[in-house]
């Protein structure tokens, strides 16, 4: 409001006075409609939500995981205790290792939503409706797509008994089996990932820019040289969009455990952000669920960094 | 570290200074409820309890002039979601378990006191030993719904079919039956592990008929070591049953519901449960159902049984106390009682509750009640809330597999340690 209203005094200000004349102490940053402060009152409401809703957060995380705190009574100070235990802890390691069991597997997503994303770009007839199926695992609710394909798995009522059983096999009991587990979920939480991923390559995709790939045909490109050299380069920016969004979606998995198994069988497919909702919310464990929240936070910051790095370098070179 | 707070302690106060108005007996009591809302937390999800509920309630509203909302959670996600709505938004009534379960929330400062209405109503005398059930320090935090007794339900047809005459009194008869039933095709225990809980049953029961009563309250209350050579015969007994394949292939996929099933569909010969297992089985299994206690371990221990009572409490952050205080006296009458437990099956909590549906199954449990020299809850009820998932969890693990005994062992006690605060 202020830096609006004198809009027009501060121009006429800069117009009359040389360069170099803002040192003077009435003309300093923080006089009426300075560049600064303007800067400062646009920047302010997305700054302050960000530190209310994102900063503090993070440090209160950081201060309540060095408490022993049910939540409810007065914290305890214990130190690093909690990192202590939670670094002993066996949990933490199935957890941990789920965790990257995840991220593995979603590093197809990006492949395998590109493949569909180039098989259902045909001109052809009905595509429409192929591009509306594949797209539908997006539209379910991820609690709906746990509770199928928890039906889907049922070793005794479920679809993939009466499969195995036409090939003569017995199915395994894949919720039930401490090393098949977290594969199960993660092939359930793939699903509806891919099609994610073919969302934004399909959008790229729209991008394309034909007079390219026309001259590449000119010069000899065919087949896979062509959507090598041509088209893929061209897709830079949703490949991005797509690892990036597999990554943090791997880290952050969370409800489709929840639903199937509840980090079950004893424990064995759990990953960092459910054992952390269960040390918090059902063991009342504020402090060591911040803990667990904090490495979880400190994991996913790398993946952060290296993206702000990779966004902000494409900025500079534009 | 103040700033910890979440509840406005303020708020709290002039609560219940508006309660204790109406506690004074100023208002009639039309005038309690008038113009308000009743909100009760509900965990009871079978449809006629749930009628029962609505209409019980609707006549509460009617007696006392207020409106009723009843919020319905299965009981599972209920575990989870009312460690938040306690404290983020409290009903005016909820149903809970009584025990451990429950003293945790009072410790906690989330369940009011409402000894006030027992001495009114003069609770104590009808409800006997199961007044203890909801009591901290002396004072009484909420009622006891309703109770069961846990044991065997066994199918007479299967037994039958596999050549057993007998249920089995001791472990050997046990042993022979879960052998005889597997011989004839049939899984002998029909179980489902999902949500952990049925795996306590074993644990709790062979530990009582091994070791007794006391030493079973002292495990849960963590005076003594889950390492004790005491302990790990518990298990080895167990193994014993894991190892003979007794338990329905991959249980850890079933909700305890979903394991009923393999008993109803004839697939299983015995279920270990409580009474409360009954209403998933279909009328026609029910004929042909028989009850026996859990197999005698050692005759030189006295017969121990679990009785698990569930309860109804009003939160400290409820809205409107007076009024939940209220719906507790009025669920507590006896002739809402008797109506109550009738859909589930269960025992009244009142001994002046006439039970209207005796049959054979339920006259084997009170037999079985009337003889045992003394008894505890449940695992989660009669041992911290965070021992008990940790602990099922690892039972749950142990009925997998059998071989990590001495894993488990020592997480649970690293956990006992812990929670406990034991040197």
């Amino acid at each position: 409001m202020t830096a609006a209203g004198n809009e027009h005094g501060r121009r006429a200000r800069e117009i009359a006075l040389p360069s170099g004349a803002g040192s003077q102490a009435t003309f300093g940053p923080w006089r009426p409609g300075s560049d600064f402060l303007t800067s400062l009152a646009l920047l302010a409401p997305a700054a302050i939500l960000f530190t209310v809703v994102i900063i503090i957060p993070i440090l209160q995380s950081m201060w309540i995981s060095l408490h022993d705190w049910d939540g409810l009574g007065e914290p305890r100070w214990v130190g690093l205790a909690n990192y202590v235990e939670l670094f002993g802890d066996p949990q933490f390691y199935v957890s941990l290792r789920n965790n990257l069991i995840w991220l593995a597997v979603f590093l197809l997503a990006p492949p395998l939503g590109l493949a569909l994303a180039m098989l259902i770009n045909q001109p052809l007839r009905w595509m429409g409706i192929a591009k509306s199926l594949f797209f539908v695992p997006l539209v379910l609710a991820p609690v709906t797509v746990g509770v199928v394909f928890t039906w889907f798995y049922d070793p005794a009522f479920g679809l993939l008994a009466p499969i195995a059983r036409a090939f003569g096999t017995t199915a395994p009991a894949i919720l039930s089996d401490p090393s098949l587990v977290t594969w199960g979920i993660v092939v359930a939480a793939i699903w509806p990932q891919t099609a994610l991923c073919m969302i934004l390559y399909l959008a790229g995709l729209t991008n394309v820019d034909e007079d390219l790939i026309g001259a590449g045909r000119i010069d000899g490109a065919h087949g896979f040289s062509l959507f090598r050299h041509v088209v893929l380069p061209q897709l830079r920016g949703a490949t991005f969009i797509a690892f990036a969004v597999s990554v943090v979606g791997a880290l952050r998995s969370f409800d489709l455990i929840a639903v199937m198994t509840q980090g079950g069988p004893f424990g064995s497919s759990s990953v960092l952000a459910y054992q952390m909702y269960e040390q918090s919310i059902f063991s009342y464990r504020l402090g060591y669920g911040a803990a667990i929240a904090v490495v979880l936070f400190l994991i996913v910051a790398v993946f952060i960094a290296w993206y702000l790095r990779r966004v902000l370098g494409e900025e500079a070179r534009n | 570290m103040n700033s910890f707070r979440k509840i406005p302690i303020s708020r709290r106060k002039t609560l219940t200074g508006m309660g204790a108005l109406g506690a004074a007996g100023l208002l009639p009591r039309m005038a309690i409820g008038q113009g308000q809302t009743l909100v009760i937390n509900s965990n009871v999800n079978n449809p006629e309890s749930r009628a029962l509920l609505e209409r019980m309630t609707a006549a509460f509203g009617k007696e006392f002039g207020c409106s009723v909302t009843i919020n319905t959670t299965d009981p599972e996600s209920y575990k989870t979601t009312i460690r938040n709505f306690l404290v983020t938004s409290p009903p005016d009534v909820c149903f809970w378990y009584s025990g451990e379960r429950m003293r945790h929330f009072v410790r906690l400062g989330l369940f009011e006191d409402v000894t006030d209405v027992w001495e009114k109503h003069g609770f104590y005398e009808p409800t006997g030993a199961l007044a203890d059930s909801v009591t901290v320090d002396g004072r009484q935090y909420g009622v006891p719904t309703e109770a069961a007794f846990i044991g065997i339900f066994y199918r007479k047809d299967l037994f039958e079919r596999a050549g057993i005459g007998q249920p089995p009194a001791t472990w050997d008869e046990l042993m022979a039956a879960g052998e005889a039933l597997k011989k004839a095709g049939i899984t002998p225990f029909a179980i489902g592990s999902r949500d952990l809980w049925p795996t306590g049953y074993f644990f709790d029961y062979i530990n009582l008929r091994t070791n007794g009563l006391d030493f079973h309250m002292r495990l849960m209350a963590g005076q003594e070591a889950y390492t004790d050579p005491r302990v790990i015969k518990v298990f080895d007994r167990w193994a014993e049953l894991v190892s003979a394949g007794f338990f329905t292939p991959n249980h850890t996929s079933y909700s305890w519901e979903q394991g009923a099933t393999f008993f109803s569909q004839g697939q299983a010969g015995m279920i270990f449960l409580g009474q409360f297992a009954r209403r998933f089985l279909p009328q026609e299994v029910i004929a042909n159902t028989g009850f026996f206690p859990f197999p005698t371990l050692d005759p030189n221990v006295p017969q121990y049984e679990e009785f698990t009572a569930n309860s109804m409490h009003v939160p400290s952050g409820a809205g409107n106390k007076e009024l939940g205080k209220e719906f507790l006296a009025y669920f507590y009458r006896p002739e809402n009682l008797q109506e109550w437990i009738v859909p589930e099956g269960y025992l009244p909590p009142r001994k002046d509750v006439e039970i209207t549906f005796m049959d054979e199954l339920l006259q084997s449990g009170l037999d079985m009640l009337a003889k045992a020299e003394g008894t505890a809850q449940f695992y989660d009820r009669d041992t911290n809330p965070e021992m008990a998932q940790i602990g099922m969890n690892g039972f749950q693990e142990f009925m997998v597999d059998p071989s990590r005994r001495d894993s488990i062992l020592e997480r649970l006690e690293a956990a006992r340690k812990r929670i406990f605060e034991v040197q």
